[in-house]
């Protein structure tokens, strides 16, 4: 009564997939009445329904899900050729084959499932034909979900990356024109360049094609619904990296403009819109509203810009050396830097970053102490200028300040950065005369400036902060920042004042205005009782040149002199202390000079002068044959010559014995004369004198600058030597306060050191070295340390 | 027990002697602070046997001074704890000197007050701590029994033997301090 | 050969001629100032007492405004007279 076998074939006939297949085919409306009729009689549509539901869902999950993933899972070798393909597609895709075989695959399985998927959305909507029931539809699941359940749920690991790069395509075709407009390449050889859309040669550009073919496939998965879920992250991946890329592009190395407008509009411009151009388009080709930019694409923009500005900001820090360097060229860098800053924390990605440049570009012995020094300087005028609060300086330049604590040179090279014209534009920040002063003002800005108190900016360890006394840094110049290299004032003024002993004395011109000048602008900075000693110094030169006047002009002093002497008449008090070098002159040249301190003696009561020989110029003149040489020397040179007009042939020891100058030293000035051609070394340790004009014979019109570094070195005693001198004295202290004291904690050892050991010469200690120097005791049994306080060994 | 007193509470008795600073303009201060570096670094560096003095804290014109006990005397082995307080017209006038540890002396009262001429009438601007400490510490061996301050120790100073043995309980009763 | 010396600019520390080193009152170098100047030598200058013992001028001269009677040298305690040379 029923043939089953005859409904069984229309039922697969309608329904394919009963039997495994889907490619479908048209059925007859006959077909359908035959089925409908058997299925109402036998009540059967319900089951039916359910067999069919069970049937989509394991095609779903056991064929097209399977086929699309295997298309991501594909070795290298395996790439199989797309089959079913009209032939300008496969060309075109065989073009980009190389470069873009990932791409081509994706193509293929979108164009796979969304067959499928049809095939599906057929079965459901002939079932539909089929029961004639309107709600069923509602009962059923949607394909869609069926689909994207049985896709999540084999998702393979590797899709990504063939997702990325379909869309790195589409991206690249969909910037092409913007490209070729920003990009100034002249049009010949642009020609040469393969499309930077399809990456073939321009003649054979395919990216209208491939354009199509990527429309179509997003297309395809807009429709299964399948875009965010599939495209998603790898959009998200991309994107970072276009932006990335982009401002890479457009900013690296350019310091002198803004950037960040730029980047925003492009943002807006060309991403946002090729997102909405994604998620949008199916709705129809005609009418995208750009008002109607969908949820996800304007919570997509909001993570970009951020991310924008995260990337930008890395750019900018990763480039903060060359920045400071630049600056102030780099102030519009540095501004943008600021805004980002604002909207994203990253003060410790900065500060870690900058420290490790700075430690590689500059802290290391491969860099003289100037550089450092201008560095240094650059770093406070460029930090300072993106964060006004100082803390970042505080922890970014402590590195610095460390290393530069620890160069012997340092603040000899400040001193001369601060008197002389030079990188660091620290003599003009001299000679501006804008300073802070401490205390006073500071005070004031608490209270009547408190509307504009700031707190310290958020991100950054507050233990930091704590370890410095940071109040003085932040408010202090440029100046004082790099004296406070050394932590003191003091210590900086002591080698001020050595300096200006070294160039007073090898100067000896008794011109004294440029440091007169310098150091009335350092006592408006630091107060007159540090530059005390500096100001006694600069008055014994203008002293001296007067005295000097009026000894030459007295009458007893002018009969008949060797020579003419003029003196520096020092405050010996008030001057850094000398080295112990002695030399004692021949008779007739010590007679002028008890002349001179006689008349002295005439015309200062009570007083006297102990001349220091070693130290001064002395101008002569050698005549030798046909020769005249004219030249200032320092006077041991002057006097190892003049002992040579007596006798031809001096042995060193001769020599040194006359002299009183020891015999390495005086083999050093010696050389002087061997270098000059005049004398030589005949045998070791005999010198003579060579009167004929030997190979030797480029005698010039020397001057003592042109001397041997020897003769220029200091005439002061080194702060190195005077280092160990300095220890002993505070071990008397510290015996003394322990004597009265009994037991005393480091820190109020190191207090009163600092209030009483160090008040003469701006003597550092600090309280690290100290504990050095504390346990050294110990060692030696000379203390004893127990309970956290210091007490002497009994 | 008179000798009960503790040298803290006697450090603040004996401020009747008080130069009258307020004569001297305050300028001063800085004068006298820098005559004190002085000394104190003169002090350091000589470290010499038996005396000894440092500033109690961060001022500089309050001193605490060591003496030991001249040797070949009662006094030998033991070691004094003095006072030293500056006064604004220092060197011009004498500082104040006292014992904070306790001393049965002739001239030392019970409160550690000192009766010595060069820290009052025969004062002279040259001397320092160093010349002062060196005083009191030859005063220990030779005290000028004529003035005491201390009459019981001015009695028994003539007996030494007694002297020594009084003054070994005297020491037993301070131990602590 | 021939050795001229044209001329020589050499450098000397100045000094007083005293018996001693330092001031006895402000313990300062006699090359150094009282505890009252800035500018040593012309600004500070020594003075002697007859007793030959010197101390810087305003040193003194404090001392002896300090005493009620009888200004002593507080060196040796002679009375003090001005050595003017």
């Amino acid at each position: 009564m029923c043939d089953y076998r005859a409904l069984w074939s229309d039922v697969v006939l309608i329904f394919p997939i009963l039997d495994g297949k889907y490619p479908v085919k048209n059925v007859d409306e006959k077909a359908y009445e035959n089925v409908y009729r058997h299925l109402s009689y036998v009540g059967n549509i319900d089951r039916l329904t359910a067999i069919i539901e069970l049937e989509t869902e394991s095609i779903a999950r056991n064929i097209l899900a399977p086929k699309f993933w295997k298309h991501f899972c594909l070795t290298s070798g395996e790439s199989s050729s797309p089959q079913h393909k009209s032939l300008s597609d496969s060309y075109a895709i065989g073009a980009l084959k190389d470069t873009n075989a990932l791409f081509s695959h994706f193509v293929e399985a979108i164009e796979e499932l969304y067959n499928g998927f049809q095939c599906l959305q057929e079965m459901k909507s002939r079932l539909m034909q089929l029961s004639k029931n309107p709600l069923l539809s509602a009962k059923l699941k949607s394909i869609q979900t069926t689909l994207h359940i049985a896709m999540l749920a084999q998702l393979p690991p590797t899709f990504n990356s063939i997702v990325s790069d379909f869309y790195c395509l589409h991206f690249r075709l969909f910037t092409k024109d913007s490209y070729q407009a920003s990009t100034t390449i002249d049009s010949e050889v642009f020609t040469d360049l393969p499309c930077v859309g399809c990456n073939c040669d321009v003649e054979q550009c395919c990216c209208v094609k491939l354009s199509e073919m990527v429309k179509s496939s997003n297309f395809k998965l807009f429709e299964l619904g399948l875009i965010d879920r599939l495209a998603g992250s790898a959009l998200t991946a991309l994107i970072k990296l276009k932006i990335k890329e982009h401002i890479t592009d457009t900013c690296l190395g350019i310091f002198d403009r803004s950037h960040l407008k730029q980047l925003e509009s492009w943002i807006n411009d060309t991403v946002m819109t090729w997102l909405t151009s994604i998620f949008t388009a199916p709705k129809s080709k005609k009418d995208i509203l750009p008002e109607k930019i969908p949820d996800s694409v304007q919570a997509f923009k909001v993570k970009l810009t951020y991310f924008m500005y995260e990337t930008f900001a890395q750019n900018v820090i990763s480039q903060f050396f060359s920045i400071i360097i630049d600056y102030p060229d780099s102030t519009l860098a540095i501004d943008d830097l600021r805004i980002c800053m604002e909207k994203i924390d990253m003060r410790v990605y900065l500060t870690e970053s900058l420290r490790s440049s700075l430690e590689a570009r500059i802290l290391h012995p491969g860099v003289n102490t100037m550089d450092i020094l201008t560095g240094y300087v650059a770093a406070i005028k460029a930090i300072r200028h993106l964060d006004s609060t100082g803390v970042i300086l505080e922890i970014v330049t402590a590195p610095i300040k460390d290393y530069l604590r620890k160069r012997n040179d340092t603040v000899r090279r400040v001193v001369t950065a601060l008197t002389e014209e030079g990188p660091t534009d620290l003599s003009e920040e001299l000679a501006k005369g804008e300073f802070v002063k401490e205390g006073k003002e500071a005070g004031l800005d608490e209270f009547s400036n408190w509307e504009n108190w700031e707190p310290d900016p958020f991100g950054i360890d507050p233990n930091i902060l704590h370890i410095n006394s940071s109040k003085i840094i932040r408010s202090a110049d440029i100046i004082s920042m790099v004296v406070d290299i050394y932590g003191s004032k003091e210590l900086f003024m002591v080698e001020y004042r050595n300096l200006m002993a070294d160039r007073l004395l090898s100067q000896l011109d008794f011109n004294s205005e440029k440091e007169i000048r310098n150091l009335e602008l350092l006592k408006i900075r630091f107060g007159e009782s540090l530059l005390h000693s500096c100001e006694v110094m600069l008055k014994d030169v203008t002293d001296s040149k007067r005295i000097n006047t009026h000894i030459h002009g007295d009458g007893n002093c002018n009969e008949s002199p060797l020579f003419d002497i003029s003196a520096l008449i020092i405050s010996a008090q008030f001057w850094p202390s000398f080295n112990k070098e002695s030399l004692q002159l021949p008779e007739e040249m010590e007679n002028e000079f008890k002349k001179f301190t006689s008349a002295y003696e005439s015309y200062k009561g009570n007083r006297t002068l102990n001349w220091r020989t070693v130290t001064g110029r002395v101008q002569i003149i050698i005549e030798i044959g046909e020769r005249v040489m004219e030249m200032t020397v320092p006077p041991t040179q002057a006097v190892i010559i003049y002992h040579f007009q007596k006798k031809n042939v001096w042995t060193l020891e001769e020599l040194s014995t006359l002299t009183k100058v020891p015999q390495s030293a005086l083999r050093r000035r010696i050389s002087f004369w061997q270098n000059h051609g005049l004398i030589s070394e005949t045998e070791p340790g005999v010198y003579s004198l060579l009167e004929k004009e030997s190979e030797k014979t480029q005698f010039e019109d020397m001057n003592i600058t042109d001397a041997d570094e020897e003769d220029l070195e200091s005439a002061m005693a080194s702060a190195s030597d005077q280092r160990e001198e300095e220890l002993q004295v505070f071990w008397s202290y510290i015996v003394g306060m322990l004597t009265n004291l009994d037991s005393m904690p480091i820190d109020r050892i190191h207090q009163m050191l600092k209030l009483f050991a160090s008040h003469s010469g701006g003597v550092e200690f600090t309280q690290d070295e100290l504990k050095h120097f504390l346990q050294r005791k110990v060692r030696e049994h000379k203390l004893l340390f127990s309970g956290g306080v210091y007490q002497l060994a009994k | 027990m008179a000798q009960n007193i503790s040298p803290e509470q006697s450090g603040g008795a004996g401020g009747s002697s008080k130069h009258n600073d307020d004569l001297l303009p305050v300028k001063d201060n800085h004068a006298v602070s820098k005559r004190l570096h002085k000394e104190l670094m003169n002090l350091m560096m000589a470290n010499e046997k038996g005396i000894s003095a440092f500033p109690d804290g961060e001022n500089i014109f309050k001193w605490v001074g060591t003496i030991a006990g001249p040797i070949n005397t009662v006094y030998a082995s033991q070691t004094y704890r003095l006072s030293l307080d500056f006064p604004n017209s220092y060197p011009y006038a004498a500082p104040v000197v006292k014992f904070l540890t306790p001393c049965f002396h002739p001239n030392v009262d019970l409160q550690g007050a000192i009766c010595l001429d060069i820290l009052k009438d025969k004062w002279s601007a040259l001397y320092d701590v160093r010349t002062i400490l060196l005083s009191i510490q030859s005063l220990l061996g030779e005290p000028n029994n004529e003035s005491p301050l201390n009459a019981q120790a001015a009695m028994m100073w003539n007996d030494q033997k007694e002297y020594k043995k009084y003054l070994d309980a005297f020491y037993e009763k301070h131990k602590d301090t | 050969m021939k050795v001229t010396i044209k001329s020589w600019t050499g450098v000397a520390s100045w000094k007083w001629i005293a018996n001693d080193e330092n001031c006895g009152i402000c313990r300062m170098s006699f090359e150094s100032t009282c505890p009252e100047c800035a500018l040593p030598g012309d600004d500070c200058p020594l003075v002697w007492g007859v007793c030959s013992h010197c101390f810087h001028m305003h040193c003194i001269v404090k001392w002896l405004n300090l005493q009620p009677m009888n200004k002593q040298c507080p060196m040796c305690r002679q009375s003090w007279k001005f050595n003017i040379h």
